[in-house]
């Protein structure tokens, strides 16, 4: 069954037209380009598919994107505005909580969202906001500083 | 520009790659675009452990509306592998393990393909598996390879037709024969500890799971695109195996999504290359879920470890008799030469003069065993590292100091008789001990949590053929910035970001003018690297950025000097100016590097366009007997290290929280001292991480947890909090400014360490991976009755 | 993923229709966090799937004389932070939301979702068990209330009949002073299914206290410690206590699976059962 419909991704609008069976992150990257986002699992498991709904964390491999009409997706690519790298973005640079990258555009989704509804987390935390996101290279210190950095800086 | 940072070498500069991570930009396989012509592959896994095809029948796949090719074993029995050519492209005449590619399907889509898959049916006639190594490498258990005879090995893998033994490294080192070490030897050993050590096989897990396209065309030109930490390995296994031509064969391999060692050497891509030949013109993607990943492509081998040492009353090694039997999975083309390093290796870093060792490499109806980070040697050292405490324990000495007294130092005639290159260990130890406060008793957390520390050392070699080459070009543009052009694999590592920093350093430009042009590799245009392994590629890459770098630099001064009529050796560059030392004259690179230099009078020109190219390959690694494993050089170093565990058990649950892992490895120099610090930092995690980690199976050799909501990543709140990491640099003779490789050592011996802790905390010794709060309850709780009512 | 057809009905007469198409495998719809992966694996195999979240009153939390009706499309992360399920009263249901899971899957997955499924790890059921909640059924012929000791017939099996769907749960009000406490052990420290889930909750009553308390993952379904309850009904002393986790733990039978074995399962009940009751212990006045 197809849906034709128009998705809101950071903040501009796109018409689709969608299987009901498609799930939001394969209209991403397959339909829309938007390749930032990253799938790892497939199954809700790993994180790398983390895009914000109505601000909030989710995992866009377990949505269908039928159910996205209407809200307001925000994925890596609306991150840095106007040429300029987001915060997370930059502390995520400068503290080398880079490896191999699959899990950073998840990684700093969940952390948007964290510091949007908790602008001072401690570091408990901070590792409870990314649990949902499995890393392998880093061994996650580099990304939790990093974020509680970008927190600081805020304050 | 700008910063600029002259004399990168030994700074923490920025990674080169960060800034397209962290926006996304950054391109891996399922990124790229296909164009319209696109297809999709799907593989058919063999859902039986062992047996014969009787028939396969494509039919009902064919007729599927959208299925546009089926390819099986029979159209093409090509084998292919590394070190042993073993396996079959698609299985021909008999499956070896539940998951083994039996037939791919070519469709218009993914979800067609995959129904099609499901529709290929095959007939199989089931034979006996084989599970365990140790049963499996006796001479009266069942088959896997009838043919291992006939299969085309390198001249240093030692197969024995007519067992599943795929390899037998032999060490034979002191007073000791094929029976075993001398008896005189155990009679003059105070304390001695026998006993038996296994893991069972866990699987890479990278984020991005392995995904391959490739395209046929009807000229004869190949092209794959693939998740690759081997582009040139994989090129000339499949060119070899499908009789392509080389210069047809091209691999395009862009950002890895971590790989860890699944994505060396060869996996699915053959597979899919088959496909594409079905389809000419088009290009096939197959990507694969992360089901798959876990049972249809590679996994570290299993291993069962029988081990028999013996120290005298001060605390010296005097003998090792050690057994290891490597679960090598169905298919061992790359796992031979892990038993091999496990061999020449065995001892661990220790000083023994009596070895005798035997590692084999053992077919099982598993899951492919093959390279993961460690390589050979997170296996052996789980057993090692403990038995050495518990030595110690007997006759009464601190294990650290036990350690420390006999681990290998610069100028050791090693196991294998090589003299022992500049490495220092003891520095290592000492910078763990002081980290952890080893010694000093921490307070647990609660009544029912009790605390320990644990310590363990390491060594490791790059595990190579002898003769793995390196190449690098570098390149100038107008304005002076250099362009980098090398093959190895930016898997997170840090690679491009050292090859930017030698570059600089060795020509004297700043950092900031440098770029990597290695994304993607591409094998028709970018130098060759045998693969991105081994932590092989700071020094072996890195000698041929050097070596690139300074011949362009070369060509440099010379231009200059002609110019000014002076002698190149008073030339230098500093910060991409061109000084003389004598003269005190300068001149900028910018435009120079491309159009040269005007002769006086303007009287014709001279220089041209700088390109700069340079090669490395050892020379001087020698073959061993196969007999003693004795040789003059067995390998090319080791780099070493020792990690320190601090944890707290609580005893009413058996769950472990380690608090803090201590490293301290020798890497000769830190070219990026930060970088160094985040494997450090990432091995010490994976190191913990797999020591819970394992693949289950059940009684007909199917995995019961092939996804992450079973197969359990350390999470952000699993990792220890703190995490130290101290650098030692005790230079490297042919390093490039001394460095060696750390990649994979970081997380050796996690995992022994952490065991280690757990005795100093409750004195119970687990030797069986993986561990698990319920293995350290029960352990904890013998006897304990546990039947109720209901 | 095999295809199925989506729709999102915003009247429940449209739902019911939808529900029994005939020849068609019907499923609702709530968060997808479990319906999702079951798809992807064909272990389900709808034709249709029926979007609830846009049915009347399903994402609503309100309250009522009888108690609180949480709608069956209220997502852990709202059950975490609503001020009346977090509220003294209802606060242990907040706190089985917030030990599911991660967050990604907080913000999708729902109350009724976690019931439906009916795994025996669901975390949200021993809490509601002990809260005695009462599942909210409609069907094209009516309404109807089942006491959540029912709702749960075996793994993945519910009350529901075909046609049917979970609309709420209604959970009365504790009595004042009522205290609970969720403990769950799983492999690692989150984001992973419960190896054991105990519910715990007390409220005075002519002087002492009655206990209610729930085990999740040591049955085919979760259920009520009735024995452990009678035990910490007479008192909290030590031995009782023992006592009562003792009852806890011969109320279990759980079976060997890839997370762990029966025998640790059995180990552990009484363990995480002796932590539940002394974390109502801690916060009883
Ligand atoms: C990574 C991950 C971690 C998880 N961790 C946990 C955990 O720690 N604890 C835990 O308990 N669970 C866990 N789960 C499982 C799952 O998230 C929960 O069971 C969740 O509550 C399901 O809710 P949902 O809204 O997503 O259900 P859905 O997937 O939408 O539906 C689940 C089932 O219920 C049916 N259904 C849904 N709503 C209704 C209704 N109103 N009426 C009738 N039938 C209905 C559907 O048809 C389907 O059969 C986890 C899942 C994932 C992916
Ligand atoms: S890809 Fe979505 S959670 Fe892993
Ligand atoms: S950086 Fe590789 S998975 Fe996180």
């Amino acid at each position: 069954m197809l849906h034709e419909m128009s998705l809101n991704i950071n903040g501009e609008t796109y018409p689709v037209v969608v299987k009901s069976h498609d799930t939001l992150v394969r209209v991403l990257r397959e339909q829309l380009g938007l390749t930032g986002t990253k799938v790892g699992c497939g199954n809700g498991e790993c994180g790398a598919c983390t895009v914000l709904f109505d601000g909030a964390p989710v995992n866009s491999c377990m949505v269908l994107a039928v159910e996205a009409q209407g809200h307001r997706i925000e994925t890596v690519e609306g991150l840095s505005q106007g040429g300029d790298l987001h915060p997370l973005q930059k502390a995520f640079v400068e503290h080398n909580a880079v490896q191999c990258g699959f899990c950073t555009s998840g990684m700093l989704m969940s952390a948007k969202a964290l510091l949007e509804r908790n602008s001072h987390p401690t570091e408990q935390e901070v590792r409870e906001a990314l649990v949902g996101n499995l890393c392998r290279c880093t061994g996650y210190i580099r990304i939790v500083d990093a974020v509680l950095d970008v927190a600081e800086a805020g304050s | 520009m700008k910063e600029q940072t002259s004399n990168p070498v030994g700074k923490s500069v920025p990674r080169v790659d960060a800034f397209e991570k962290v926006t996304g930009a950054a391109k891996y396989v399922d990124d790229m675009a296909f164009g319209p012509t696109l297809l999709y592959g799907k593989i058919v896994h063999s859902p039986v452990a062992h047996a014969l095809i009787k028939k396969i029948d494509a039919s009902k796949a064919l007729a599927l509306p959208g299925v546009k090719a089926v390819v099986t074993g029979q159209d093409s029995p090509t084998l292919l592998g590394l070190y042993l050519k073993d396996r079959y492209i698609y299985a021909y005449d008999r499956v070896r393990y539940v998951g083994e590619s039996v037939a791919g399907v070519v469709a218009i889509s993914e979800e067609i393909a995959e129904q099609a898959a499901k529709l290929v049916e095959v007939e199989y006639e089931l034979l006996p598996p084989v599970f365990d190594p140790y049963e499996g490498a006796k001479p009266d258990a069942p088959l896997l390879h009838p043919d291992l005879g006939k299969y085309e090995v390198v001249n240093f893998i030692f197969p024995e037709p007519g067992t599943n033994v795929s390899e037998h490294f032999r060490l034979r080192k002191g007073r000791v024969s094929d029976a075993g070490v001398s008896d005189e030897v155990w009679a003059q050993c105070a304390t001695i500890v026998e006993d038996q050590y296994t893991l069972p096989q866990i699987q890479h897990a990278p984020i991005e799971t392995h995904i391959a396209v490739a395209q046929w065309n009807p000229d004869g030109q190949v092209t794959l695109w693939a998740a690759s930490q081997s582009p040139f390995a994989q090129r000339d296994l499949l060119a070899q195996s499908l009789g392509i031509p080389h210069g047809n064969m091209r691999v395009i391999s862009p950002y890895i999504g971590g790989g860890f060692g699944g994505k060396a050497g060869i996996s699915i891509e053959a597979n899919v290359v088959l496909m594409a030949k079905a389809v000419p013109g088009h290009p096939v993607k197959v990507r694969m879920t992360r089901e798959e990943e876990f049972v249809a492509t590679n996994v570290r081998q299993s291993l069962v470890a029988k081990y028999k040492i013996g120290c005298d009353k001060d605390g010296n090694l005097l003998a090792m008799d050690l057994a290891y039997y490597f679960g090598g999975g169905a298919y061992n083309d790359y796992g031979v030469n892990i038993a091999r390093a496990a061999g020449y290796s065995c001892t661990g870093p220790y000083d023994v003069p009596n070895v005798k060792g035997d590692s084999y490499c053992v077919y099982t109806n598993h899951p492919i065993g093959s390279a993961m980070r460690g390589f050979g040697m997170p296996e052996i050292h789980w057993g090692l590292e403990q038995i050495m405490d518990r030595l110690a324990e007997a006759i009464g000495m601190d294990a650290a100091d036990f350690k420390r007294q006999n681990c290998v130092r610069q100028g050791d005639t090693i196991l294998t008789g090589m003299t022992m290159p500049n490495v220092d260990l003891p520095q290592c130890i000492d910078k763990v001990k002081e980290a952890i406060g080893w010694g000093r008793v921490s307070k647990p957390s609660a009544p029912h949590k009790r605390r320990g520390k644990g310590l363990a050392i390491m060594w490791k070699a790059p595990a190579m053929p002898p003769n793995p080459g390196s190449s690098a070009i570098v390149r100038f543009n107008e304005d002076a910035t250099l362009n980098v052009y090398v093959s190895g694999q930016e898997i997170g590592q840090g690679a491009f970001t050292v090859a930017a920093q030698m570059a600089a350093e060795a020509l004297g430009i700043p950092y900031e003018w440098v770029r990597v042009s290695a994304n993607p590799v591409d094998t028709k245009y970018s130098p060759y690297e045998w693969q991105t392994v081994a932590s092989r590629l700071t020094w072996s890459m890195g000698n041929a950025v050097k070596a690139a770098a300074e011949h362009a630099r070369g060509q440099i001064l010379d231009i200059v000097a002609k110019y000014w009529g002076e002698d190149p050796a008073d030339l230098d560059i500093k910060n991409g100016v061109v000084i003389s030392y004598k003269s005190e004259r300068e001149q900028s690179l910018k435009k120079m590097v491309v159009y040269g230099l005007p002769n006086e009078n303007f009287e014709g020109w001279q220089g041209g366009p700088i390109v700069g190219s340079g090669k490395f390959m050892p020379t001087y690694v020698t073959g061993l007997d196969p007999n003693t494993g004795q040789g003059a050089r067995a390998v090319v170093h080791y780099t070493v290290g020792a990690q320190a565990v601090d944890l707290e058990v609580d005893t009413d649950t058996g769950q472990i929280e380690v608090l803090k892992i201590a490293s301290a490895y020798d890497v000769g120099k830190a070219i990026n001292p930060d970088l160094v610090m985040t494997q450090i930092e990432g091995g010490a995690v994976h190191g913990l991480s797999s020591a819970f980690e394992g693949m289950f199976f059940d009684a007909q050799g199917r995995l019961r947890n092939p996804s992450f909501v079973d197969y359990k990543l350390a999470t952000s709140l699993d990792a220890p909090r703190e995490i130290h990491g101290d650098i030692v640099e005790t230079p490297l003779e042919d390093g490039p400014w001394g460095a060696r490789g750390v990649g994979e050592h970081v997380m050796v011996q996690t995992a022994p360490a952490i065991a280690n802790a757990l005795y100093n905390a409750l004195g119970v010794r687990f030797n069986h991976l993986p561990l698990s709060a319920e293995k350290v309850y029960l352990a904890t709780h013998e006897g304990e009755e546990l039947t109720c009512k209901a | 993923m095999r295809p199925f057809d989506y729709y999102r009905p915003e009247t429940f007469e449209e739902a019911f229709r939808l529900l029994t198409l005939p020849d068609k495998r019907v499923m609702p719809l709530a968060g997808a966090t479990d319906l999702i992966p079951m798809v992807r694996d064909e272990h389900w195999q709808p034709d249709v799937v029926v979007d609830v979240k846009g049915l009347p009153g399903m994402c609503d939390v309100v309250e009522m004389p009888e108690g609180l009706i949480v709608g069956a499309a209220v997502r852990m992360v709202e059950l975490m932070h609503h001020p009346l399920v977090n509220s003294p009263r209802w606060n242990l249901l907040a706190q089985a939301a917030a030990a599911m899971g991660n967050e990604q899957v907080r913000n999708r997955a729902t109350l009724g979702g976690n019931l439906c499924t009916a795994s025996p790890a669901a975390d949200s059921a021993p809490a509601l068990l002990t809260l005695e909640a009462k599942a909210v059924i409609r069907g094209a012929a009516g309404e109807r209330r089942v006491p959540i000791t029912e709702f749960f017939l075996g793994p993945r099996k519910t009350a529901l009949q075909k046609g049917e769907l979970l609309i709420g749960v209604l959970i009365p009000a504790p009595p004042v002073g009522a205290v609970g406490t969720y403990v769950k052990l799983s492999r690692r420290k989150a984001g992973d299914l419960a190896i054991v889930g105990v519910a715990a909750l007390a409220y005075p009553h002519d002087g002492g206290h009655v206990w209610c308390l729930a085990l999740g993952a040591v049955a085919p379904t979760p259920i009520r410690a009735s024995e452990a309850e009678a035990a910490l009904n007479a008192g909290h002393d030590e031995a009782t206590i023992e006592h009562a986790t003792k009852c806890a733990f011969d109320a279990c039978c759980p079976i060997d699976d890839i997370r762990a074995s029966a025998e640790y399962r059995k180990a552990m009940v009484s363990r995480i059962a002796r932590r539940a009751i002394e974390g109502v212990l801690a916060k009883l006045p």
